[in-house]
């Protein structure tokens, strides 16, 4: 009788074991949340996009320099909360070579929208339009907010999908500025 | 005892299944359409049908009527038809509530199961039978950490179409000197 039960609580404490450890591996979006995707270390993937004027920018252009690539939207709830944050550290790292560059997905119908947004956010640096082109080339932006972090070489260092809290921005930030520019980014 | 382990272990199995995350978690947000009852409508007279959606465990939608600028709201759009005219769609109350990313602030939304009524009035020369409504609901999701781009789901209901009941048609207008 006792090694009856014995065996039912082995067996109650094993198929714990497996659901924890299923949890913690299972990739879902918290998985991925704050994890670097393939491109880490990878060259991050260039485009050109418009800015909210119509005039275009080039990813490259900003070789030497630390990028905080921002994917977002106004309509995404958790951007809202973050977009301070990431003003914060242009103004606080900007001199030391970071540069934000935003990318709203918002239908290009939406214009007057994200300009209002840009504006009440005191977002003062780029906005570019985004596309489904540029998404799929960082592995497809599924869900807002997603920041990818490219060191000056420019070579992408780390990727946060979902918000989480300043300090991993902050940390992610400071990882792209420790990058060394190489000889052909620093001549430019 | 041995009873005692076997229904202690059969508690602990049906927990566990209820705990595991829905298809909609791993899968991407997502909102259907659970029911519509079939109504009985009146030719000539405005009637309701609800719709009964719901969103995946996990996710919340904007309501119809969201508390933050910028926000889109949660909007069935039904197509024009010829036979049978679409009126006034009622939208629920969302739920205020406060989210992990901002505890401060909170947003009015829908979760889990909802109802959106829709009034419907066939026209007085419409035959009577079931008629097919098509429309689609535009929402957008979100979970604890991040949000979904917008999307639109059809949305196909039917509704039956009656003559009215003998007693409640209208009688034309009588004399009152006509029996005497």
């Amino acid at each position: 009788m006792k090694r009856t039960l014995l065996v039912l609580v082995a067996i109650l404490l094993g198929v714990a074991l497996m659901i924890v450890a299923a949890r913690h591996l299972q990739p879902g979006v918290n998985a991925k949340n704050g994890g670097i995707g393939a491109l880490r270390g990878a060259p991050a993937p260039d485009f050109t996009l418009k800015t909210l004027d119509g005039k275009p920018f080039k990813l490259s252009e900003l070789r030497g320099k630390a990028v905080l690539l921002n994917f977002w939207a106004t309509w995404c709830a958790p951007c809202k909360i973050e977009t301070p944050w990431i003003v914060d550290l242009q103004n606080q790292y900007g001199s030391q070579g970071l540069q934000v560059v935003a990318v709203s997905m918002d239908d290009e119908s939406d214009t007057e929208d994200v300009k209002k947004f840009v504006q009440e956010m005191h977002m003062t640096y780029p906005v570019l339009r985004g596309t489904e082109e540029v998404g799929n080339q960082y592995g497809g932006v599924d869900y807002l907010p997603t920041v990818f972090f490219v060191g000056r070489d420019g070579n992408v260092t780390g990727r946060i999908q979902g918000i989480r809290g300043r300090s991993d921005l902050e940390d992610n930030v400071k990882k792209a500025l420790a990058t060394k520019a190489t000889t052909e980014t620093a001549q430019r | 005892m041995i009873r005692w382990a076997l229904a202690l272990l059969a508690a602990f199995a049906l927990s566990v299944h209820a705990q595991e995350p829905s298809p909609g978690k791993t899968g991407g947000p997502s909102v259907s359409l659970v029911s519509a009852l079939l109504p009985s409508i009146i030719r000539g007279e405005p009637g309701n049908v609800d719709l009964r959606f719901h969103i995946a465990n996990g996710y919340h939608i904007n309501s119809n009527q969201p508390s933050e600028e910028f926000m889109i709201p949660t909007a069935l759009h039904m197509g024009a038809t010829t036979d049978i005219v679409i009126g006034k769609i009622n939208y629920p109350a969302g739920q205020d509530v406060s989210f992990e990313f901002a505890p401060d602030q909170k947003l009015n939304v829908y979760t889990g199961n909802f109802t959106v009524g829709v009034t419907v009035r066939p026209l007085h020369t419409v035959p009577p039978g079931k008629y097919a409504m098509r429309g689609s609901l535009k929402y957008q999701a979100c979970d604890n950490r991040a949000c979904y781009p917008p999307k639109q789901v059809p949305v196909e209901f039917e509704v039956r179409v009656v003559k009215a009941p003998a007693a409640q048609r209208k009688r034309p207008a009588q004399s009152p000197h006509a029996h005497s």
